[in-house]
C-alpha cells in the first residue's frame, strides 16, 4: 500500500467527520491547490513566458480557491482577495529585486552531486524562479490571515455599527497583531522541520558560521524564511485600510438608501 | 504628525528604538567591513570585461548562452590584501548553477600560489552574501515591530530563542551520535512548544490549556504517521529526493515532519483554546454545549486554511527541481514523485495533525474552563 495513499485517507476521513461538508470542501481545495502548483510549473516550462507575471496569475488563482471556494463570494472574502492581490504584488517586486543582487537564485554547491546526470543551460530565468518560489511559499499564510481580519472586522461592524472609521482600522490591526505571532510561528516551525537536513549536514561537516552565513543555499532558505515574515505582516495593514474603506463606504451607501425609503 | 507621534513616546520606548537603530546600523557596519574575519581570501569586484559569449543547445533541445566574462578584483584581506586579481567567470543566462558578476560584488576567491604571471590570478569559489541576508534579516524585523509593536517584538524573541534551542539541540545530537534523532526533536518539541506560547499568551490557564493539547496533538501525529509509514514499508516516499543526508534518512524525515507540524497544531490550539476562555470570561454560565459547539466551529473555520498554509511551504520550495528534470526530459510521474512525494507526505501528516488537534483542544480547554470553575 502506498503510505500517500493512505495519509490522504485518514486526512479525508478526520475533515469529513469533524468539518462534514466544509470539511469536503477544504480537502478538495487541496488538490485544486495542487492542480494550479503543476499547472505553474508547466507554464514556467515554455522560456517566452516571464515566471514572475505567471506566479502572479497563480496566486490570483490559488487566493480565490482558499477565499472563494473554501467560503464563500461575499464583502469579506471579496477585500481579502483585493488586499492579497496588492501585497502579492509589493512582495513580488521586493524579492524580485533583493534575489537579483544577492545572488542566491539555482542551486549551490552542496547540491552539485544530485545535479550532475542534468544539464544545467535550461534557458529558464532561475532569478524569477527563485522569487516566484518565495511568493508561493507564502501564499496560504497571506490569505489566512487576510481571511482573519476582514472576518473579525466584520463582526466588530455587526456589534458596533456606528464605529468611527479611524476606530474600525484600529480593531483590525489589533486582530492582525494577535494573529501575526501565530502565524509567524506556523510559518517558521514549518519551514525549520523542511530544513533540518540541512542544519544536520552543516553540522556534520562541520561548516563555521561564516560559511554557512555566505552559503547559497543558506541564504535562499533565510531569505525564504524572513520574506513570508514580512508578507504575513505587510497584509495586515494593508488588509485593514482596504477593508475599513469598503466597510465605511457600504456603510454610508446603506445610510443613504434607508434615508430615501 | 511624525513629530507629534515622537513627543507621545515615553522614554522606555526611546530606549528601545534607539538601541534597536544602533544594533541596525553597527551590524551594517560590521557587515560591510568583516572581510578581515574570514580566513579566505575575499576580492571585490573593480571591472568586468566581456569575453565572449556562445549559444548553446544542451541535448534535449534547451536554448541557451553563455558567457565568459575576465574580472579585475581587489583582494580585501591577508597578506595580499590590496592586491588586484585577475579571474575568469563562465555564466550562462538562467544562473542555475553560476553567476554573472558586477562592479561591487564581493567574492571567495582561491588564489593560485604556482602562477608565473607578474599579477595574482586564481579562480572563484562563492559570492559574499551575508550583508544582504543581514539586510532582509533586518528589514523582517522592521516589518514584524512596524506592524505588530510589542506583539511584532515577542514573536521575534520567541523565534531567536527557538532557533538558538534548535542549534543547540542539533550541536548534542551529533556529539552524541547515540541518541536517537527523534527523542532529541520530541524533547526541543516541548520546549518550543513551552516557551512559544508563554511568550505569546503570558502565564495562565488558558496557555496551559494549549500547551496540553499542543503536546497531545503532536505526538498523537507522529504515532499516526510513523504506524502509517511503518505499516506501508515507507512505500511511496521517495526518500532518494532527499537533500543533505548525512544521516539516516527515515529519521531525519520523521523528526524534519514532527518540528514541521508543530507551528500548525500549536495555531489551533491556540486559536480554539484563547476563543473558549474569552466566552467563557464574558459569559461565565456558558454551558458546555454551547462551548463544545463553538469550539468545533471555530476548528471548522481554520482548518482548511491551515492546511494549505503547510501545503504550500513545503510543495513551493521544489518548483526549481521540477523544472529542471522536465527540462531533462525525465517523465512526469518520475519526477513528482521524487521532488513531491516526500513534501506531500509532510503537508498531509500536518493537516492530521490540526484535524486530530481540533477536539482535543475543545476537550482540553473545556477540562481547564471546569477546574477555574471549581475553585470559583
Amino acid at each position: 500500500m502506498n503510505a500517500l495513499v493512505i495519509l490522504s485517507l485518514i486526512l479525508l476521513v478526520l475533515m469529513i467527520l469533524i468539518g462534514g461538508y466544509r470539511g469536503m470542501r477544504s480537502f478538495i481545495s487541496l488538490f485544486l491547490n495542487f492542480g494550479v502548483l503543476m499547472f505553474t510549473i508547466f507554464l514556467m516550462l515554455g522560456p517566452q513566458m516571464n515566471p514572475v507575471i505567471i506566479t502572479l496569475i497563480s496566486c490570483a488563482i490559488i487566493s480565490c480557491i482558499n477565499l472563494f471556494f473554501i467560503n464563500n463570494v461575499d464583502q469579506k472574502t471579496v477585500t481579502a482577495f483585493l488586499s492579497t492581490i496588492v501585497t502579492i504584488v509589493l512582495l513580488i517586486v521586493l524579492i524580485e529585486v533583493i534575489v537579483n543582487v544577492s545572488m542566491i537564485q539555482g542551486y549551490g554547491e552542496e547540491e552539485t552531486e544530485e545535479l550532475a546526470v542534468f544539464s544545467l543551460f535550461v534557458g529558464i530565468d532561475y532569478v524569477k524562479i527563485g522569487a516566484s518560489v518565495m511568493i508561493i511559499s507564502t501564499i496560504g499564510a497571506i490569505t489566512e490571515v487576510a481571511i482573519s481580519i476582514t472576518s473579525s472586522m466584520g463582526e466588530t461592524m455587526k456589534h458596533h455599527p456606528s464605529i468611527s472609521r479611524k476606530d474600525l482600522f484600529l480593531s483590525g490591526m489589533r486582530i492582525g497583531k494577535d494573529i501575526l505571532g501565530t502565524d509567524t510561528n506556523t510559518l517558521f516551525f514549518a519551514f525549520f522541520g523542511g530544513y533540518l537536513a540541512l542544519l544536520i549536514w552543516f553540522e556534520d561537516l562541520h561548516y563555521s558560521i561564516g560559511a554557512i552565513v555566505n552559503s547559497k543555499i543558506f541564504g535562499a532558505e533565510m531569505m525564504t524564511i524572513f520574506f513570508a515574515g514580512i508578507g504575513v505582516a505587510l497584509i495586515i495593514p494593508i488588509t485593514a485600510w482596504i477593508n475599513t474603506y469598503f466597510s465605511v463606504k457600504a456603510r454610508k451607501k446603506a445610510l443613504k438608501e434607508s434615508n430615501e425609503n | 504628525m511624525i513629530i507629534n507621534k515622537l513627543k507621545k513616546m515615553s522614554r522606555k520606548q526611546w530606549v528601545v528604538y534607539s538601541l534597536i537603530v544602533f544594533c541596525f546600523v553597527l551590524s551594517i557596519i560590521f557587515v560591510n567591513h568583516n572581510s578581515s574575519f574570514y580566513k579566505q581570501p575575499i576580492a571585490e569586484v573593480l571591472s568586468t570585461h566581456l569575453q565572449s559569449k556562445e549559444k548553446v543547445t544542451d541535448q534535449h533541445n534547451n536554448k541557451d548562452q553563455t558567457y565568459k566574462q575576465s574580472i579585475k578584483a581587489e583582494i580585501k584581506n591577508g597578506k595580499d590584501k590590496g592586491k588586484v586579481i585577475h579571474l575568469e567567470n563562465e555564466y550562462s543566462s538562467s544562473g542555475a548553477y553560476d553567476q554573472k558578476y558586477k562592479p561591487g560584488n564581493e567574492i571567495f576567491v582561491i588564489i593560485d600560489k604556482h602562477s608565473k604571471e607578474k599579477h595574482l590570478t586564481g579562480s572563484i569559489k562563492n559570492a559574499k552574501r551575508d550583508k544582504y541576508v543581514l539586510l532582509v534579516g533586518w528589514l523582517f524585523i522592521f516589518t514584524l515591530l512596524f506592524v505588530g509593536k510589542e506583539r511584532g517584538f515577542l514573536a521575534l524573541i520567541s523565534l531567536v530563542v527557538n532557533a538558538a534551542l534548535m542549534s543547540f539541540a542539533l550541536d548534542i545530537y551529533v556529539i552524541s551520535s547515540y541518541k536517537s534523532l527523534v527523542f532529541i526533536c520530541s524533547i526541543l518539541v516541548i520546549l518550543f512548544t513551552v516557551i512559544s506560547l508563554l511568550l505569546l499568551n503570558g502565564v495562565n490557564e488558558m496557555t496551559y490549556a494549549s500547551i496540553t493539547s499542543t503536546l497531545l496533538g503532536i505526538f498523537l501525529t507522529l504515532g499516526v504517521t510513523y504506524a502509517v509509514v511503518h505499516f506501508t514499508d515507507g512505500n511511496g516516499l521517495r526518500y532518494e529526493g532527499m537533500q543533505f543526508l548525512t544521516r539516516p534518512y527515515e529519521i531525519v524525515f520523521m523528526a524534519g515532519l514532527l518540528i514541521g507540524s508543530l507551528g500548525a497544531v500549536m495555531d489551533v490550539s491556540i486559536t480554539i483554546s484563547s476563543s473558549l476562555f474569552e466566552l467563557y470570561e464574558k459569559n461565565e454560565k456558558i454551558s458546555l454545549t454551547a462551548l463544545r459547539k463553538s469550539g468545533m466551529d471555530i476548528g471548522r473555520d481554520v482548518m482548511g486554511a491551515l492546511t494549505n498554509i503547510l501545503f504550500f511551504v513545503y510543495a513551493a520550495g521544489s518548483i526549481p527541481s521540477m523544472i529542471l528534470y522536465l527540462k531533462n526530459a525525465s517523465p512526469l510521474g518520475f519526477t513528482l514523485s521524487m521532488n513531491l512525494s516526500l513534501e506531500i507526505a509532510r503537508a498531509l501528516a500536518g493537516g492530521i495533525g490540526i484535524m486530530l488537534t481540533i477536539p482535543i483542544a475543545v476537550y482540553t480547554s473545556i477540562y481547564f474552563i471546569n477546574q477555574k470553575r471549581k475553585r470559583i
